[in-house]
């Protein structure tokens, strides 16, 4: 353990170098919650409710939704690794008694420290003017499942990443994929609208998928937007994605270890 | 004259070599041709599923806010198509010192670094994005005039250059800054304005930011108009002068920008 402590620690300075890139995005973000305010503002011209949920709760919804990604979201971790893979650089990984997975993910966690810190003060810059519209339920058991969810969100937006960081082993280019994964992770994830206003049979079927517990799931537990039954059958849905997509991250690294050529002196 | 002509031979020389790198790679071509098609595809999804929830949006119907973002679109991908590559690169090249190579060709930095790449896949999308705007033209009865149409393509060509000069400055703070890895993404986050309608934007600071201020509201809601409801001089004059004010403010930036680059090669 202690090396990946290390290794967290060593992720912690150097995200810390970046310090200022992190707050500049921090501080443009807060222009995506403006967004958000006067878009879904002006939907709610024309309608009081929109899928059962007033104005309140819906920008509460997105405002919880802003302050997970930047503690639980994966940026650009899946660049990170495909320009390991491409530059050469995991071959140290290779001969020293250390996994890959748990390395990268050591140093996500330290890159979530950061960027989730710099995201609370944008959230602190943002609130005096959203104040007056966040509506947070008060039920104890909405935190304790959703510090369980936010973490198994996290291993899955990580665990993704990661897959498609390891397709640079088999493909020269892989932004194409990132992007398009990206597409539809915001998408089937909740960042574009709750997925509770998808049609009943349809948003039944996103919450078998794992993009379903990218985004939407914890932040619907924390903004009451599930109740007890969906949120618990939801974490045990959630443990199993997760688990299959660490099983899948491992695989391709195996499989792309197959074809990966260390050269060099 | 002779200039301009210059240029335009640089600009087709730069299309030529695209086009043919493109042909290298049409698995690559293919990818983002389908990554474009599916953001699209993404927007229009969502003003379906708010429109399955209400009837108006601002006072605006369903295929008139369908119409708005098609033409934000059909904005944003001619700026992917002819510009984003060279602006995006610019950034990594003032940090790893190979901007020296855009210095030393015999033509404006500017243009050289941000029009030696043609994006095919943006270009190829632009068309889904004119398809929708005909679309959603047509589900509304609209019958433009050829004059309509004309000043509606001016105006697209305004909103590219407005949405270029945002896009340079943003990447422009390379020069300030230790990295811009994810600075773009400023760019996106304010050009998702464009999506709504100004109506939306009650008087305020919002508006007067949002609007006045930074025009990424007007670049799309200008066009839009001209399809809805033909020729209003307001929007037009506005439009006509914001995009002056940003790309010699883009220009300003990137030259003061450029005298800080000290190369970074031995």
């Amino acid at each position: 353990m202690l090396k990946y402590r290390h290794a967290f620690v060593v992720g912690l300075q150097s995200n810390l170098v970046y310090r200022w890139n992190f707050a500049a995005r921090s501080l443009f973000s807060i222009f995506h919650l403006v967004f958000i305010f006067i878009f879904w503002g002006a939907i709610y011209t024309g309608s009081a409710s929109i899928g059962g949920y007033g104005f309140a709760q819906t920008l509460t919804y997105f405002v919880a939704l802003f302050v997970l990604q930047f503690f639980i979201g994966a940026f650009n971790e899946d660049y990170q690794i495909s320009e390991d893979i491409r530059n050469g650089l995991i071959n140290q990984f290779l001969l020293k008694p250390i996994n890959y997975f748990a390395y990268r993910l050591s140093v996500f966690a330290s890159a979530r420290v950061v960027s989730g810190a710099l995201g609370l003060v944008a959230l602190g810059a943002a609130l005096p003017f959203f104040r007056g519209y966040l509506v947070l339920p008060h039920d104890g058991w909405r935190i304790a499942l959703g510090i369980p969810a936010m973490a198994l969100t996290a291993l899955i937006q990580f665990s993704i990443a990661y897959c498609f960081g390891m397709l640079a082993f088999w493909f020269l280019e892989i932004q194409g994929f990132v992007i398009l994964s990206m597409a539809v992770e915001t998408v089937l994830g909740g960042q574009f609208f709750p997925l509770d206003l998808l049609p009943p049979a349809v948003f039944r079927a996103v919450s078998y998928l794992p993009f379903y517990y990218q985004a939407y799931f914890p932040t619907a537990i924390l903004t009451g937007r599930i109740g007890l039954p969906a949120a618990a059958r939801g974490l045990a849905v959630q443990a199993i994605w997760a688990a299959v997509l660490v099983c899948v991250a491992e695989a391709v690294w195996l499989r792309g270890l197959r074809r990966h050529t260390a050269a060099g002196g | 004259m002779t200039t301009l002509s210059r240029y335009l031979r640089v600009w087709l020389a730069s299309a030529r070599y695209s086009l043919v790198r493109t042909m290298m790679f049409r698995g690559d071509l293919f990818i983002w041709a389908l990554v474009e098609l599916f953001w699209i595809s993404v927007n229009v999804l969502m003003i379906e599923v708010v429109y399955s929830h209400t009837s108006t949006v601002a006072g605006w119907s369903k295929y008139e806010m369908l119409l708005l973002a098609g033409t934000s679109m059909l904005i944003q991908r001619f700026l992917m198509g002819f510009f984003w590559s060279g602006i995006f690169e610019m950034g990594r090249n003032v940090r790893s010192g190979a901007f020296d190579f855009f210095l030393a060709q015999p033509g404006d930095p500017l243009f050289m670094a941000s029009t030696r790449k043609l994006e095919m896949d943006g270009l190829l999308n632009s068309f889904v994005a004119a398809g929708l705007v005909v679309y959603s033209a047509r589900k509304l009865g609209l019958h433009p005039g050829p004059s309509d149409l004309a000043l509606y393509a001016c105006m697209v060509a305004c909103g590219v250059v407005i949405h270029y000069s945002a896009l340079v400055m943003s990447m422009s703070l390379s020069f300030w800054i230790t990295s811009s890895q994810g600075v773009e993404g400023s760019y996106f986050t304010l050009m998702e304005f464009s999506r709504i309608p100004r109506e939306a934007f009650s008087k305020g600071l919002a508006s007067a930011l949002f609007v006045w201020v930074l025009p990424v509201v007007v670049v799309s809601n200008a066009p839009a108009r001209v399809m809805l409801h033909g020729f209003e001089p307001s929007w037009a004059l506005g439009l006509c002068a914001a995009t002056l004010v940003w790309f010699a403010l883009a220009v300003a930036v990137f030259r003061s920008g450029l005298r800080r680059y000290t190369s970074a090669s031995s």
